[in-house]
C-alpha cells in the first residue's frame, strides 16, 4: 500500500471527526472574536454617562456566556483534530512496520537499522506534527486573522485597518526568509551534536584499544574540538534565531504607532467610538500571534514533507513476492531437494554469486558445504529460504518448483540456524518457542537438551524464564548459538539448515552437539555449512565451494582421495594431527 | 536547542528526606558553575528588568492616549505622533534588551556545558576497565550527550527566566496598585486560581509525559530489535505475532498521547475563562465609579490588558519547575560519574619503565572481577625475555583475563605481578601500556584513514614507520590495492574490510608502537583458511625478538611456543613445551586428541 493511500484511508475513516472538528473550529474562532467587539461595546457604555447598569451587566453576562461556549467548543475541536493526528502517528507506524515485515532481505541489506527505527519514530512523529501543529495552526491562524480583519473592516474602519496592517506583510516576509537561514544553522547544530555522539560512542567501543595504547590524553584533546563546535554552531544559530521574534514585534510596533496616530484622530473626529478603538487594539494583538508563528509552521511543514518522502520510499519498496497459504501450520514437505543449473546474481550486483549449481539431495540425507567467506554458501541457503527471488526451474523441493510452494509453508518446514546468533531480549523460553506458545514444557526442554544448552539454562536462577540481552543476563557466543539451534529443532522441521552455527562453541561441546544433530538428521534432510572440515566431514555429500561454483564434491573419503582443494584445506587445518598420526 | 536532541526524562523521583536534602545540595552545586560568568548573569538580570519595564509601559501609553486626549476630544497630531513613537521606542527597548539577554545567556549556558562535557569526558577516559564493564556504552553515551544537554536549559534560561517572570508579576501588581487600589485587589484575586490550575495541570501532565516517554522508549527498543532480527522473523514467519506486539505497544502509547491532548485542551482554555471572568468581575466592580465619572476609562483598558498578561509568567514559572527537576535528575547522573573517583586510573605518577626487557612473572595471583568470584586462583608462572608463551584453555577458563592483568586493566586482589622484577603497580601506567601492545580478538578501527588507525594519535610514529610496519606484517599488499592506499578512509568501524584485513591492520598497529611485550589474542571469528595462514605467518614474524604471549584457540598455532600453559577453571594446570605436555598425558594431550580423533577417523578409513 502506498503512503498517500494510507493517509487518505485514514482521513476517510475519520471523515466525520475531521469535518466536525473543522466546523467547530470555525465557529469557535468566530465566537472568540466576538469578545473584543463586545468589550468595545461595554467600554462605550461605560464611557457614556447615560447608559444603564443593567445593560452593561447584561453585556458582561453575554460575554461570559460566549467565553464558556468558546471553552467547550475549543475543547471539542482540539479533541477531534489533535486526537486524530495522535492516532495517525500510531496508525502510520503500525502500517509502516507491517509493510517492513513484507520487505525482502535485499531491502535490509541496503539500509541501516538505526535509520529504519528513526523513520518509524521520528519521521512518523514529524508527519504527525505536520498534520497536527502544522495544519491546525494554519487553519486556526488564518481563520482568526480573516475573521479579525472582517470585524475590523466591517465594524470599525477599513482605512484604519489597511494603515495598521500595512507593516504586517513585511513581518511575514522577514519570518519566511530568516526562517530559511535558521533551518540551515539548526542543521549544523544537530550535526555538531551528532558528531559528539559518534565520537563518544566510538571512544567507548574502542576503549580497550585506547587504554592498551595509552591514548587517553590524545582522545580528550580530540574531543575538545567536537565540544567547541557544538558551542560555535549554537551561538551562530542563536545570533539569528533570536532575531525572529524582535523583527515581528518591531513591525507590529510600527502598526501600533500608526494606530495611535490615526486611530485616535478617528475617535476624536467621532468616526469611530472609543469602544471600537479598544477592540481594534485587541484585534491587532490577536493577529500578531499567528504571524509570529509563521516560521515555525513552515519549519514543521518542511520537516514533515521531508519525513513523508522518506516514508513514502519505504512504502513504495515492493514486498517480497511469493505465494502464501491460508493454513501454514501444516508442513507437508518431505525434504527431497533438487537444484538444476542454478545461477544467481544479487540485485544491483555485477558478478554472479552462484554459478551453475547442480545438486540432488534425497530425503533424509545430509549435505555439507565448505568454502571461503564469499564463496556462495550462505547465498545458497538464502535462496532455499526464498529470501531472494529466483526464476522458475532452478530449485525443486519434493519435485515442486520452489516458486510454487507457499513461502510460509516452505519456511515452516525448514529449521534454520543462522550465522549470526541473533536472540531477542526476552526470556529464553520465548526465544526458543519464538513468540508462539505452541510447545509443551517437555518439548522446550528436549530442544535445549539436544542443542547442549540445557545445563547452562538450568543453572540460571530463573531457568527458562531468564531474560537475556541488554536488560538481562548476558550469554556467551556459544550459548547464544546453542539457543539458536534449539529454536530451529523445536520446530521439528523436515529440513534442518545450520549455517556455520558452531563456530563459537568449544571443540568438546561441538562434538557433543554434532552427535545429537546427527541423530536428529537420521530421518530428515540436513544442510551443514562450516569453515571447519571437522564439522562437516561426516555428511553424506560434501560440496567444496569457491567463487560461487561447486569445485569439488563427494564424500569425505572421496574428496580426500581427490587430493585437491579439499585435501589441501584439510591438511592446513590439521597439520599437527596428521603429523601426530605419522609418529 | 530543540526538544529533538535532549528530550530525556527520568521517572525516578523519590521523596524521602535524604534525597530532598541531596537535591538541594545538587542544586547549589549546579549554581556554582555560574561563578565565572557572574558578571554576564548580573547584566542579564538587569536587562530582564528593562524588558519588563518596556512591556509594562506599552498598555500604559495607550491608557494615556485614551484618558489624556481621546476622552477629552483633544487631538494634536504632534502629541499623538510622539505617543506613537514612544510606543515604538518601548517595543524597541524590549526587543533590543531581550535579544542581548538571550544571546548572553546562550553563551553562558554553552560555555558551562562545554566545561561540564569536557571534564566528564576526561573523567570517563581515565576510568578503569571495571567502570566500562559495569556501565553499558549506551548509558555512558547518554551521560555525555543528552544529560549534559538537559543541563543547558537550566543554565541558559531557566534561572533568569524565573527572575524575569517574578519581576513581571510583581511589576504588573505594582502598576495596578499605582493605577487603582480597589481594582488591583479585584484583579489579583485571579492569580491563586490560575496558579492552582497550572500546578494541577503540570503535575498531571508530567506524570503522563513520563509514561509517554517510557512507552516511546519501549517502541523504539522493539523496532530496533525487530528490524535487526527481521530475517529471523520472516524465516520463522512470526510476522503476525510481532505485528500484534507492536500494535499493543502503540495502543498503549496512544492512550497516553490522547490523555495529553485532553489535558492540554483543558488547561489553556480554562485559564482563558478565568482571565475573562476576572475582567468581567473588574468591569462590574468599577462600573458604578466609571458611570459617575470617578474613574478614567483608560484605566479599565490598562487593567484588562494587564490581567491578560498575568497568564504568561505564571504558566512559564510552572513550566520551569519541571525543567529544573529534569535538569537536576540529569545532573545527578552526571555528578554520579564525576564523583566516582575510586576507579580512576593514575596516568601520571609511577616510575618510568624505559625500554623493558620483557620478563613477566606472576606470583600466587588471585583475581576476581566481582567480590570473591575468583577468575584466577593462585596462578604463578615466569616468562623469560624474548620467549613465546602460549595460554590454552576452554572459553571462560581465565586466559584472556591474564593479558588484561599484565597491562594492568585490572588490579589483582592477592599476589604480585612483576615485569622486569618490579611490581607493575609501581610503574607509570601510561608507559607500561605503551610497552605492551595488545592485539585483541575483535579488531577495533576508528573513523579516520588507514594511517591514523595504525598510528592512533601517536605523533612519534612517522609515515615511514607506518608503511614499514604494514610491510612487515604483510598488510602492505591489500593497503596498496585500495584506491587511496594509506589515506583510504575507514568507514563505519571498518566494515568495508574483511575480518582478516582488519586483523592485519591491528598487527601493523602493534608493530608500529614497537612494544617490548606483544600480546596476541587469537581470533576465533570465521576467517577463511587462506587468510588465516597469512595471519599465522604475520604472527610468527612479529613475535620474534620480543616477549610474546599468545592466547590460542587452535592448538596448531602454538606448537612451537617456548612455553605452553594450560589454564583450567582459573588455575594453571600444566606448563611446558608441546612435547613435554604431550608426554605428561594430561589436559593438553586430551584436548589435542579431540582434534586428532577427527582425522583418525579418516586415517582409519
Amino acid at each position: 500500500m502506498k503512503a498517500r493511500q494510507i493517509l487518505i484511508d485514514f482521513m476517510k475513516n475519520h471523515a466525520i471527526s475531521y469535518i466536525a472538528g473543522i466546523l467547530i473550529l470555525f465557529g469557535t474562532t468566530f465566537l472568540a472574536m466576538l469578545i473584543p467587539k463586545l468589550l468595545g461595546i461595554i467600554t462605550d457604555d461605560l464611557n457614556n454617562k447615560d447608559s444603564t447598569q443593567s445593560s452593561i451587566v447584561h453585556n458582561v453576562l453575554l460575554m461570559m456566556a460566549i467565553v464558556i461556549a468558546v471553552f467547550i467548543l475549543k475543547f471539542l475541536w482540539r479533541y477531534f483534530l489533535i486526537g486524530n493526528c495522535r492516532s495517525i502517528e500510531c496508525y502510520l507506524r503500525d502500517h509502516l512496520f507491517k509493510h517492513m515485515q513484507t520487505l525482502p532481505l535485499s531491502f535490509y541489506s541496503n539500509s541501516r537499522t538505526g535509520d529504519l527505527v528513526a523513520y518509524a519514530i521520528n519521521d512518523v512523529q514529524a508527519v504527525r506534527m505536520t498534520f497536527g501543529f502544522g495544519s491546525i495552526q494554519i487553519l486556526d491562524g488564518s481563520t482568526l486573522a480573516i475573521i479579525s480583519i472582517i470585524f475590523m473592516v466591517q465594524t470599525i474602519s477599513p482605512v484604519l485597518t489597511i494603515m495598521a496592517l500595512a507593516p504586517v506583510p513585511i513581518a511575514i516576509f522577514i519570518m519566511v526568509n530568516v526562517g530559511r537561514h535558521i533551518r540551515g544553522r539548526f542543521r549544523k547544530v544537530q550535526e555538531a551534536f551528532a558528531s559528539i555522539s559518534e565520537k563518544v560512542q566510538e571512544n567507548i567501543s574502542g576503549i580497550r584499544v585506547i587504554k592498551a595504547f595509552a591514548q587517553e590524553k590524545e582522545e580528550v584533546d580530540n574531543f575538545l574540538k567536537y565540544s567547541q563546535r557544538r558551542v560555535d554552531t549554537q551561538m551562530s544559530l542563536t545570533r539569528i534565531s533570536a532575531l525572529l521574534g524582535p523583527c515581528a514585534q518591531l513591525c507590529f510596533g510600527v502598526s501600533f504607532l500608526l494606530f495611535i496616530v490615526y486611530g485616535s484622530k478617528l475617535v476624536i473626529e467621532g468616526t469611530i467610538t472609543l469602544g471600537d478603538y479598544v477592540a481594534f487594539n485587541t484585534y491587532m494583538l490577536a493577529i500578531m500571534g499567528p504571524v509570529t508563528n509563521i516560521s515555525r509552521i513552515i519549519d514543521v511543514w518542511q520537516r514533515g514533507l521531508a519525513s513523508y518522502r522518506r516514508l513514502a520510499t519505504i512504502f513504495d519498496s515492493p514486498p517480497a513476492s511469493g505465494l502464501t497459504s491460508e493454513d501454514c501450520s501444516v508442513c507437508d514437505i518431505k525434504g527431497r531437494l533438487e537444484i538444476k543449473n542454478l545461477n544467481f546474481t544479487y540485485p544491483g550486483a555485477k558478478r554472479r554469486a552462484l554459478k551453475n549449481i547442480n545438486l540432488t539431495l534425497e530425503q533424509g540425507r545430509t549435505l555439507g558445504i565448505i568454502g571461503k567467506t564469499g564463496s556462495g554458501k550462505t547465498t545458497l541457503i538464502n535462496l532455499l529460504l526464498r529470501l531472494y527471488d529466483i526464476d522458475n526451474g532452478q530449485i525443486y523441493i519434493d519435485g515442486t518448483d520452489i516458486n510454487d510452494i507457499p513461502v510460509d509453508i516452505l519456511r515452516e518446514c525448514i529449521g534454520y540456524v543462522p550465522q549470526d546468533n541473533f536472540l531477542f531480549s526476552t526470556t529464553i523460553r520465548q526465544n526458543i518457542e519464538f513468540f508462539k506458545s505452541i510447545y509443551t514444557e517437555d518439548e522446550i526442554e528436549e530442544a535445549a537438551r539436544l542443542s547442549g544448552v540445557y545445563d547452562n539454562i538450568a543453572s540460571f536462577p530463573e531457568g527458562f524464564d531468564t531474560v537475556i540481552g541488554e536488560r538481562g543476563t548476558t550469554l556467551s557466543g556459544g550459548q547464544k548459538q546453542r539457543i539458536s539451534i534449539a529454536r530451529a529443532i523445536i520446530k521439528n522441521p523436515s529440513i534442518l539448515i545450520l549455517d556455520d552455527s558452531l563456530s563459537a562453541v568449544d571443540t568438546k561441546t561441538e562434538v557433543e552437539i554434532l552427535g545429537n544433530i546427527r541423530k536428529l538428521l537420521d530421518d530428515r534432510t540436513g544442510i551443514i555449512i562450516s569453515h571447519r572440515i571437522s564439522t562437516i566431514m561426516q555428511a553424506d555429500e560434501i560440496l567444496f565451494m569457491s567463487g560461487g561454483r561447486i569445485v569439488e564434491r563427494g564424500s569425505h573419503e572421496q574428496l580426500m582421495g581427490l587430493k585437491g582443494l579439499y585435501y589441501e584445506l584439510y591438511k592446513a587445518q590439521n597439520v599437527p594431527a596428521s603429523e601426530e598420526v605419522a609418529i | 536547542m530543540s526538544d529533538g536532541v535532549n528530550g530525556k526524562m527520568s521517572s525516578s523521583v523519590t521523596r524521602d528526606e535524604f534525597t530532598i536534602e541531596k537535591k538541594k545540595f545538587q542544586f547549589f552545586r549546579l549554581l556554582s558553575y555560574f561563578k565565572p560568568y557572574m558578571l554576564i548573569v548580573l547584566l542579564s538580570l538587569f536587562l530582564a528588568v528593562l524588558v519588563n519595564g518596556a512591556v509594562l509601559a506599552k498598555p500604559y501609553i495607550i491608557k494615556q492616549v485614551i484618558d489624556g486626549y481621546i476622552v477629552k476630544d483633544d487631538y494634536n497630531f504632534k502629541v499623538m505622533f510622539l505617543m506613537g513613537v514612544l510606543y515604538l521606542l518601548a517595543v524597541l527597548l524590549s526587543v533590543g534588551c531581550g535579544y542581548l539577554q538571550t544571546y548572553l545567556l546562550t553563551y553562558v549556558g554553552q560555555k558551562i556545558m562545554y566545561n561540564i562535557r569536557n571534564s566528564l569526558f576526561e573523567h570517563i577516559q581515565n576510568m578503569s576497565m571495571t567502570f566500562f564493564d559495569k556501565n553499558s556504552s549506551g548509558r555512558i553515551l547518554t551521560r555525555v550527550t543528552n544529560d549534559v544537554e538537559a543541563l543547558n536549559d537550566l543554565f541558559s534560561g531557566v534561572m533568569v527566566d524565573i527572575f524575569k517572570n517574578i519581576i513581571m508579576i510583581i511589576g504588573i501588581i505594582v502598576v495596578m496598585f499605582a493605577l487603582d487600589t480597589e481594582m488591583a485587589l479585584a484583579s489579583i484575586s485571579c492569580i491563586p486560581v490560575i496558579a492552582g490550575i497550572m500546578i494541577i495541570y503540570r503535575m498531571a501532565a508530567r506524570k503522563n509525559f513520563i509514561r509517554m516517554k517510557g512507552m516511546l522508549a519501549k517502541i523504539n527498543g522493539f523496532l530496533a530489535e525487530n528490524i535487526s532480527g527481521m530475517k529471523l522473523v520472516q524465516v520463522f514467519h512470526r510476522e503476525k505475532e510481532k505485528y500484534k506486539e507492536l500494535t499493543d505497544l502503540d495502543g498503549e502509547f496512544f492512550k497516553c498521547s490522547l490523555r495529553e491532548v485532553i489535558l492540554n485542551s483543558f488547561s489553556r482554555p480554562l485559564v482563558d475563562i478565568i482571565n475573562n471572568a476576572t475582567i468581567a468581575a473588574v468591569i462590574l466592580f468599577c462600573m458604578g465609579r466609571l458611570l459617575h465619572g470617578n474613574l478614567e476609562i483608560g484605566v479599565l483598558f490598562a487593567f484588562i490588558t494587564y490581567i491578560k498578561q498575568f497568564f504568561d509568567p505564571i504558566s512559564d514559572l510552572s513550566e520551569k519547575y519541571t525543567t529544573i527537576q529534569s535538569a537536576i535528575i540529569s545532573s545527578e547522573r552526571v555528578f554520579e560519574i564525576l564523583d566516582t573517583v575510586n576507579v580512576q586510573e593514575d596516568m601520571d605518577n609511577g616510575i618510568q619503565t624505559g625500554k623493558l626487557k620483557g620478563e613477566i612473572e606472576f606470583i600466587h595471583v588471585w583475581f576476581a572481577y566481582n567480590d570473591e568470584d575468583w577468575v584466577l586462583k593462585d596462578v604463578s608462572f615466569k616468562i623469560m625475555p624474548g620467549e613465546v608463551a602460549a595460554f590454552v584453555g576452554a572459553t571462560g577458563s581465565g586466559k584472556s583475563t591474564i593479558i588484561s592483568l599484565m597491562a594492568r586493566f585490572y588490579d589483582i586482589q592477592k599476589g604480585q605481578i612483576l615485569i622486569d622484577g618490579t611490581d607493575i603497580r609501581e610503574y607509570n601506567l601510561k608507559e607500561l601500556r605503551r610497552q605492551i601492545s595488545v592485539v585483541l580478538q575483535e579488531v577495533f578501527l576508528f573513523a579516520g584513514d588507514i594511517r591514523s588507525n595504525i598510528r592512533l594519535n601517536n605523533k612519534e610514529i612517522s609515515d615511514q614507520d607506518i608503511e614499514y610496519a604494514a610491510q612487515y606484517v604483510k598488510a602492505d599488499g591489500f593497503i596498496q590495492s585500495l584506491p587511496k592506499s594509506y589515506s583510504e578512509e575507514v568507514k563505519e568501524r571498518g566494515c568495508t574490510f574483511s575480518a582478516g584485513q582488519k586483523q592485519l591492520l591491528s598487527f601493523a598497529r602493534a608493530v608500529a608502537f614497537q612494544p617490548s611485550i606483544l600480546v596476541l589474542d587469537e581470533a576465533t571469528a570465521s576467517i577463511d583458511t587462506e587468510t588465516e595462514m597469512a595471519i599465522q605467518e604475520a604472527m610468527t614474524k612479529i613475535s620474534s625478538g620480543r616477549t610474546s604471549i599468545i592466547i590460542a584457540h587452535r592448538l596448531s598455532t602454538i606448537r612451537n611456543a617456548d612455553k605452553i600453559m594450560v589454564i583450567h577453571k582459573g588455575r594453571l594446570r600444566e606448563s611446558g613445551d608441546h612435547n613435554q605436555l604431550m608426554q605428561l598425558g594430561g589436559l593438553y594431550s586430551r584436548l589435542y586428541r579431540i582434534q586428532l580423533e577427527k582425522s583418525a577417523v579418516v586415517s582409519a578409513g
